[in-house]
C-alpha cells in the first residue's frame, strides 16, 4: 500500500509541477535560510575537544577589587594571576595542570635573503599537550623539567616548519627567536579547536599559536602578555612587581577525572584562598570556579548575540515559507477535490485519503529538504562573502553531515506539519460531492 | 417596454462558425408574463443572455424602454442591468459567504441606496418572498426553495422593469417548484413583467404567452406541443 | 463600499484570510525588528572618531634585537618620519581609536581606592599627539616639551597632566560646563595625581562597544620599547603614494626589526564595525527576499481565491457591478484582510523585541517603525492583489448563466 501511495504522490506532483516544484522551492529557501544560521550557530557553539571537554576544567578564583566586582554580576575575574597561578601549578592537586598566556616573537630564518617574521606564541608550562591532546607530525612536547630548568625548546607549528625547515623532520634542530637559538621539540600538526576554548580572552575564533615554549622562559626573558592584561590595583616595580601583582593575565586549566576529584580540587581551592586571604589578599568573599569546557564557554558566551538574532529572525522566515506552502497545499487539494471525491465514492476512507496525501507531503519534504541543502550551502557562501574578513569564518560555514541530515528531516517535518491543515480539509471532502457536474 | 428586431448572435472560432440566434424577433409590453421554449441547444440561454444585457448581439436592435441598447459601454450595460432587471438564475447564485440580508443587498450597494433605503427595500421583499425571519441566515442553511425566493427577493429588491428568470424551478422538487411558481405569479399579477426562459413544457404554460425557440430561430412551435400532448 | 458584506463573509470564512494574514503579520515581526536592527547599527556605524579620517595611518614596528637602543631609534624614527615629505605630522603611542586593541585605566576624583572609578581610554602621546590624530582642542592647551617626557615604560611614576575628551570631563563633573575642570586634579591608578590641562571636542577609544568609548585621555608619555605603533597624518591626498614608502623606509632602515599591520583610519573603521556592516546586508537581504516571498505567495492566495469565485464574479457583474466595482471589491477584501494581519503583526513584532531585547540586549524599536510597516505591508498586500484582481474584472457577465 505504502508503494502504490509513493506511486500515486509521484504522480500527483507530476500531474500539478508548478505547484508542486513552487512548494519544494517554498521549502528549500525556509530550510536553506534557517540552517544557514543554526549551521553557524552549531559550529560556533559546538564542542572544540569532544574527547575531553568534561575532564577539563578553568580554574577562576577572585582576587579581585573589595569594592566592586570584576563583572556583574558578582563573577570572578576571568583570568589570574602570575602569583596564584605559579601556586597552584607548583601544587599540583590535579591530575594535570597547565598555565599559560599568549605572547609574540620574531623568527629569523638563517637562510640568505630570508625575512624575519612575527609568529604568535603561547608561553606555556609543559602539561598543555598532553591536556588539550594536541596532534603531532614530529616528536611531541617537553617536560617538567625544561619547564624547571628553563630550556629553550619550543614546538612549532606546521606552517612556520613550513617555513623555516621546508617541511622536514626538524626535532633536535634550532630555530632562532629574537636573536636566541631554540631547540625544537616537536612539529603540531595543524589543530583548530574551535574556539579557541583555552583562552577566549583574545579572538576566540582565532587559529592557536604558532609556537609554543615554556613558561619559565617567557617569565625569565620579561615578555608581556600580548592577550589581555587587567588590574584593580596598578603593579609597582618593573616587571618583578609585575609578577607580583594582582593583575591577572595568565590561563590556568586543570584535569579532574569525576565528580570525586572535582570536588577535592574544589576543596583544596578554598584552602588556598583562605590561606591568601590570612595573609592580606583576595578582599572579596570566597568565589571559585571550576567550569568544564562547555560551562566555560557558555559562561562567556562564546557565540555572539548577532548569530541568536538572526536564528530568530530565520526561524521566522521559515514559518512565513511554511504559511505559503500550507496556501500552495490547499490549493492543491481543491484542485484536486473531484479526484478524491471520486475515490472516497469508490471506497477509500478518510484514513486512505489521509494517507495516500501525507505521504505525498512527505515526498514534497525530501525533494525540499535535498534542495535546502543546497539552499544551506548558497547561504553559507554568502556568509562567507559578507564575512570573509574575519579569518574565522571559513571555518564556521562548513557543513557536516549532521547538518546536511538535520536539514531533510527538518524539510520533511514542516512538510508533514504544513500539510495537516490541507490533508485534514482533504478528508473531509464528501464521497461524490464533487461528482454532481459530471 | 422591451423591444428585439431580427436579432442574431454568431460564435465564431478559428474552426467553427455558430448561428446562436437567427432573425429572432420579440416585442415585450409591461406587465406581460412570457416564456421562451425550446429545446438544449435551441439558442434559448443565447437569447437570455441578449436580452439580459450580459452579451451583445452581433446583428439587429434591441430597444429597451425606447431606448437603443446595443453598442453600450460596459459600464453603461452594468447599469442598465442594475436598474432596469432582475435576474433569476437556475442554480439560484447565491453568495455562499453571505447571510440572506447580505445577498439581497448586492444589487442595491451596486446602485448607491443609503443604508437606510436598502434596509427599507430589502426588508420589504423579504417579506413579499415569505424569508423575513430568515434575513441572517446563510443560504447553506435553506432548502432550495427558500434559496431561489432570496434569489427571487435579490431580483426585486431594484425594482427592476423586468424580471428575467432562467429554469427557476430547475433544481427544484415538484412541491418547492410549485410554491416558487405560484411566487412568480403572484408579483406578476401585481404588476411585474416576467420572462422566463426554460425547456419545460409544464413551467411554460404558467405563463401568459409562450414563444418557442428551436436552432436559433422562432418557430411556431407545434412540433412541441403535439410531442407534449402525445406524452401526456 | 460594501466593508459590511465583506467583513462579515471574512469572519465567517476564516480559512480565506488566516493564511494570508498570517503571512503579513509575521513578515511585519521580522520586518519590524530587523529594520530596528538596521537603525540602530547603522547609527552606531556614522559616530565619527574625533580624528582626522581621511588622511591618517598606522603602521606597527617590532624591533627584535634585543640589544637594540628602543629610545634612539624611537627618536630617530620619528624625526624620518615627520621629514618625510607629505607628512604632517607623526607620533608613537600605543593604540588608536577604533582600532579594537588599548589601554584602560580608572579615574578617580579622590585618591581613595574605594571610591568608585570611571574608566578611561589611555592614549601616549607627546606634543605632537594632537595635531597628528587632528583633534579638536576646545579648552585649555596642548602638552609642552618638556611635559612630553621620555619615561621608562616600567616607571611607577605616572605624567601629572593630561587632556581628556568632552565626554570624559562631563562624566566626571555632570553638569557642570566644561571649562570648570580646567586644572582640576583626578587621580589615576589609585592614588596618582593627574591635572586636567586641555579638552578635546571629541576622541574615541580603541573598542567601539564599550560604553565609554567616548571616554579618551592623552598621557604626555614618550614611552620607547620594542613593540611600537605609529600613527601618521599626511596632507590631504598624499595618504596612500606615502604609506608604502614609509613602510619601506622603516623596514630597511638598518634595525631588526619588522614592519607589520600598515593600515589606513578608514580601513581601522572598517574592521572595526566589520560585524555591524555585515549584520545590515544580510537584514537587508533578509528583509527584500521575505517581502518578495510574501508578495508572491499574496498573488498566489489571491488568484486562488479568485479563481475559486469566478461563477459569483460573474453573479455580481450580472447584478450590475461594473469593472471597476470588482476590482475595488478584491481590493477592499484584501486590504482588510491586510490589516487583519498588520495588527496582528503588530503585536507580534513588539512582542519579538521585547524578547530580543531581554534575550540579547538589543534596543527597541522606534515607534513610528510599527506603522511604517504597517503602511508599508498594506502595499505589499495590494500590489500583490492587483494582478489577480484586474483577472476578476475580466470575468464575464455571461458566466453567471452558465449551467455548470
Amino acid at each position: 500500500m505504502f508503494r502504490y501511495y509513493l506511486k500515486l504522490g509521484l504522480f500527483s506532483i507530476r500531474k500539478n509541477p508548478v505547484l508542486s516544484a513552487l512548494m519544494v522551492a517554498a521549502i528549500a529557501v525556509g530550510i536553506g535560510a534557517y540552517m544557514t544560521i543554526v549551521n553557524i550557530d552549531y559550529v560556533m557553539g559546538g564542542n572544540p575537544i569532544p574527547q575531553r571537554s568534561d575532564v577539563l576544567f578553568h580554574v577562576q578564583v577572585d582576587n579581585w577589587s573589595p569594592n566592586e566586582a570584576y563583572e556583574e554580576p558578582d563573577k570572578p575575574p576571568e583570568q589570574i594571576t602570575y602569583l596564584d597561578g605559579t601556586a597552584l601549578l607548583a601544587a599540583g592537586k590535579a591530575r594535570r595542570q597547565v598555565l599559560s598566556y599568549k605572547t609574540g616573537r620574531v623568527v629569523e630564518p638563517q637562510g640568505e635573503g630570508e625575512r624575519p617574521f612575527q609568529v604568535v606564541s603561547r608561553a606555556t608550562s609543559a602539561d598543555f599537550f598532553a591536556m588539550f591532546d594536541t596532534p603531532f607530525v614530529y616528536g611531541g612536547g617537553w617536560d617538567k623539567a625544561a619547564d624547571d630548568n628553563e630550556e629553550y625548546v619550543v614546538v612549532i607549528n606546521r606552517e612556520t616548519n613550513e617555513r623555516v625547515f621546508g617541511g622536514e623532520d626538524s626535532t633536535g634542530r634550532t630555530i632562532v627567536m629574537n636573536g636566541q637559538p631554540w631547540r625544537v621539540a616537536g612539529v603540531m600538526d595543524t589543530w583548530d579547536p574551535i574556539p579557541k576554548f583555552y583562552d577566549l580572552n583574545n579572538g576566540s575564533f582565532e587559529t592557536p599559536e604558532e609556537v609554543f615554549f615554556p613558561l619559565s622562559v617567557a617569565i625569565a626573558n620579561e615578555l608581556g602578555s600580548w592577550g589581555n592584561n587587567s588590574c584593580w590595583k596598578p603593579s609597582e616595580g618593573g616587571w618583578e612587581g609585575y609578577l607580583q601583582s594582582e593583575c591577572i593575565w595568565l590561563q590556568f586549566w586543570v584535569e579532574l577525572h569525576g565528580a570525586g576529584e572535582k570536588q577535592e580540587y574544589l576543596s583544596f581551592l578554598d584552602a588556598y584562598v583562605e590561606s591568601q586571604k590570612a595573609l592580606g589578599r583576595f578582599p572579596r568573599p570566597m568565589n571559585n570556579r571550576l567550569y568544564n569546557v562547555m560551562e566555560w564557554m557558555q559562561d562567556r558566551e562564546v557565540v555572539e548575540d548577532d548569530v541568536g538574532v538572526l536564528l530568530g529572525l530565520a526561524a521566522l522566515f521559515l514559518v512565513v515559507c511554511l504559511l505559503n506552502t500550507i496556501g500552495l497545499l490547499l490549493a492543491k487539494v481543491a484542485r484536486r477535490s473531484d479526484d478524491i471525491s471520486l475515490r472516497r465514492a469508490l471506497g477509500a476512507s478518510r484514513s486512505a485519503i489521509f494517507a495516500q496525501y501525507i505521504i505525498e507531503a512527505g515526498m514534497i519534504g525530501v525533494a525540499g529538504g535535498v534542495l535546502g541543502v543546497g539552499m544551506t550551502w548558497l547561504g553559507l557562501q554568502g556568509i562567507e562573502l559578507l564575512y570573509g574578513e574575519f579569518d574565522f569564518i571559513a571555518r564556521l560555514i562548513e557543513m557536516d553531515w549532521t547538518v546536511i541530515i538535520a536539514a531533510v528531516v527538518l524539510a520533511v517535518i514542516a512538510a508533514l506539519a504544513a500539510a495537516l491543515y490541507p490533508t485534514w480539509r482533504a478528508c473531509a471532502i464528501q464521497p461524490a460531492s464533487e461528482l454532481k457536474a459530471l | 417596454m422591451l423591444v428585439m428586431k431580427d436579432i442574431s448572435k454568431v460564435y465564431r472560432t478559428d474552426t467553427v462558425e455558430t448561428h446562436a440566434l437567427r432573425q429572432f424577433s420579440l416585442t415585450v409590453d409591461e406587465g406581460e408574463f412570457v416564456s421562451v421554449m425550446g429545446p438544449s441547444g435551441s439558442g434559448k440561454t443565447t437569447f437570455l443572455n441578449i436580452a439580459g444585457l450580459l452579451e451583445e448581439c452581433s446583428g439587429g436592435s434591441y430597444e429597451l424602454d425606447g431606448r437603443d441598447v446595443s453598442g453600450l459601454s460596459d459600464n453603461e450595460r452594468s447599469r442598465l442591468r442594475n436598474e432596469k432587471i432582475g435576474f433569476i438564475f437556475q442554480s439560484f447564485n447565491l453568495i455562499p459567504e453571505l447571510d440572506v440580508f447580505d445577498n439581497v443587498d448586492v444589487p442595491l450597494r451596486y446602485r448607491g441606496f443609503d443604508s437606510k433605503e436598502r434596509a427599507k427595500r430589502i426588508d420589504g421583499v423579504l417579506e413579499i418572498v415569505g424569508l423575513g425571519s430568515r434575513r441572517r441566515h446563510l443560504p447553506s442553511q435553506l432548502s432550495g426553495g427558500q434559496q431561489q425566493r432570496a434569489a427571487i427577493a435579490r431580483a426585486l429588491a431594484g425594482e427592476p422593469r423586468f424580471l428575467l428568470a432562467d429554469e427557476p424551478t430547475g433544481n427544484l422538487d415538484s412541491q418547492m417548484a410549485d410554491s416558487v411558481m405560484d411566487l412568480l405569479q403572484t408579483i406578476n399579477e401585481q404588476g411585474t413583467t416576467i420572462i422566463m426562459v426554460t425547456h419545460e413544457a409544464a413551467l411554460a404554460s404558467r405563463a401568459r404567452r409562450n414563444i418557442h425557440v428551436r436552432d436559433g430561430q422562432l418557430s411556431d412551435g407545434e412540433p412541441e406541443l403535439h410531442v407534449a400532448a402525445q406524452l401526456a | 463600499m460594501e466593508l459590511g458584506p465583506i467583513w462579515r463573509a471574512l469572519m465567517r470564512h476564516k480559512t480565506s484570510y488566516v493564511l494570508i494574514a498570517l503571512q503579513i503579520a509575521v513578515t511585519m515581526a521580522i520586518m519590524v525588528n530587523a529594520i530596528g536592527i538596521i537603525q540602530d547599527r547603522s547609527k552606531q556605524m556614522q559616530r565619527p572618531s574625533g580624528v582626522d579620517e581621511d588622511n591618517i595611518f598606522y603602521l606597527t614596528s617590532l624591533i627584535y634585537d634585543a640589544d637594540a637602543d628602543y629610545q634612539a631609534l624611537m627618536a630617530a624614527d620619528l624625526e624620518a618620519i615627520r621629514g618625510f615629505p607629505g607628512v604632517r605630522n607623526a607620533i608613537a603611542t600605543n593604540s588608536v581609536p577604533l582600532g579594537d586593541s588599548g589601554w584602560s585605566e580608572g579615574i578617580r576624583l579622590q585618591p581613595d581606592p574605594d571610591l568608585d572609578s570611571t574608566g578611561v581610554a589611555i592614549f601616549f602621546a607627546d606634543e605632537h599627539g594632537i595635531d597628528t590624530f587632528g583633534l579638536n582642542l576646545i579648552a585649555g592647551r596642548n602638552f609642552d616639551p618638556t611635559e612630553a617626557t621620555w619615561r621608562d615604560v616600567e616607571s611607577d611614576e605616572w605624567p601629572p597632566q593630561a587632556i581628556m575628551t568632552r565626554a570624559m570631563v562631563e562624566e566626571l563633573f555632570p553638569d557642570r560646563p566644561v571649562n570648570e575642570a580646567l586644572g582640576k586634579t583626578v587621580y589615576v591608578q589609585q592614588t596618582k595625581p593627574v591635572t586636567i590641562i586641555g579638552i578635546t571636542e571629541r576622541m574615541q577609544a580603541a573598542w567601539n562597544r564599550w560604553s565609554g568609548v567616548e571616554r579618551s585621555m592623552l598621557v604626555p608619555w614618550k614611552r620607547a620599547s620594542a613593540f611600537t605603533h605609529y600613527v601618521i597624518r599626511t596632507e590631504p591626498g598624499y595618504r596612500d603614494e606615502i604609506m608604502p614608502q614609509i613602510e619601506e623606509m622603516l623596514a630597511t632602515s638598518g634595525t631588526n626589526r619588522i614592519v607589520r599591520g600598515m593600515r589606513s583610519m578608514e580601513e581601522i573603521r572598517h574592521r572595526s564595525y566589520l560585524q555591524d556592516s555585515a549584520m545590515v546586508k544580510l537584514l537587508v537581504f533578509i528583509v527584500s527576499v521575505l517581502t518578495a516571498i510574501t508578495g508572491l505567495g499574496i498573488v498566489g492566495l489571491a488568484s486562488f481565491s479568485v479563481a475559486r469565485r469566478t461563477k459569483q464574479i460573474g453573479t455580481r457583474r450580472a447584478l450590475g457591478a461594473t469593472r471597476l466595482a470588482i476590482l475595488r471589491y478584491f481590493m477592499l477584501e484584501n486590504f482588510l484582510i491586510s490589516s487583519i494581519g498588520v495588527v496582528a503583526g503588530a503585536i507580534i513584532a513588539v512582542g519579538i523585541n521585547i524578547w530580543m531585547v531581554e534575550a540579547f540586549g538589543l534596543e527597541r524599536i522606534a515607534w513610528y517603525l510599527i506603522p511604517a510597516a504597517m503602511v508599508t505591508l498594506w502595499l505589499v498586500g495590494q500590489l500583490a492583489v492587483y494582478g489577480p484582481a484586474r483577472r476578476a474584472t475580466l470575468v464575464p457577465p455571461a458566466l453567471a448563466t452558465r449551467s455548470v
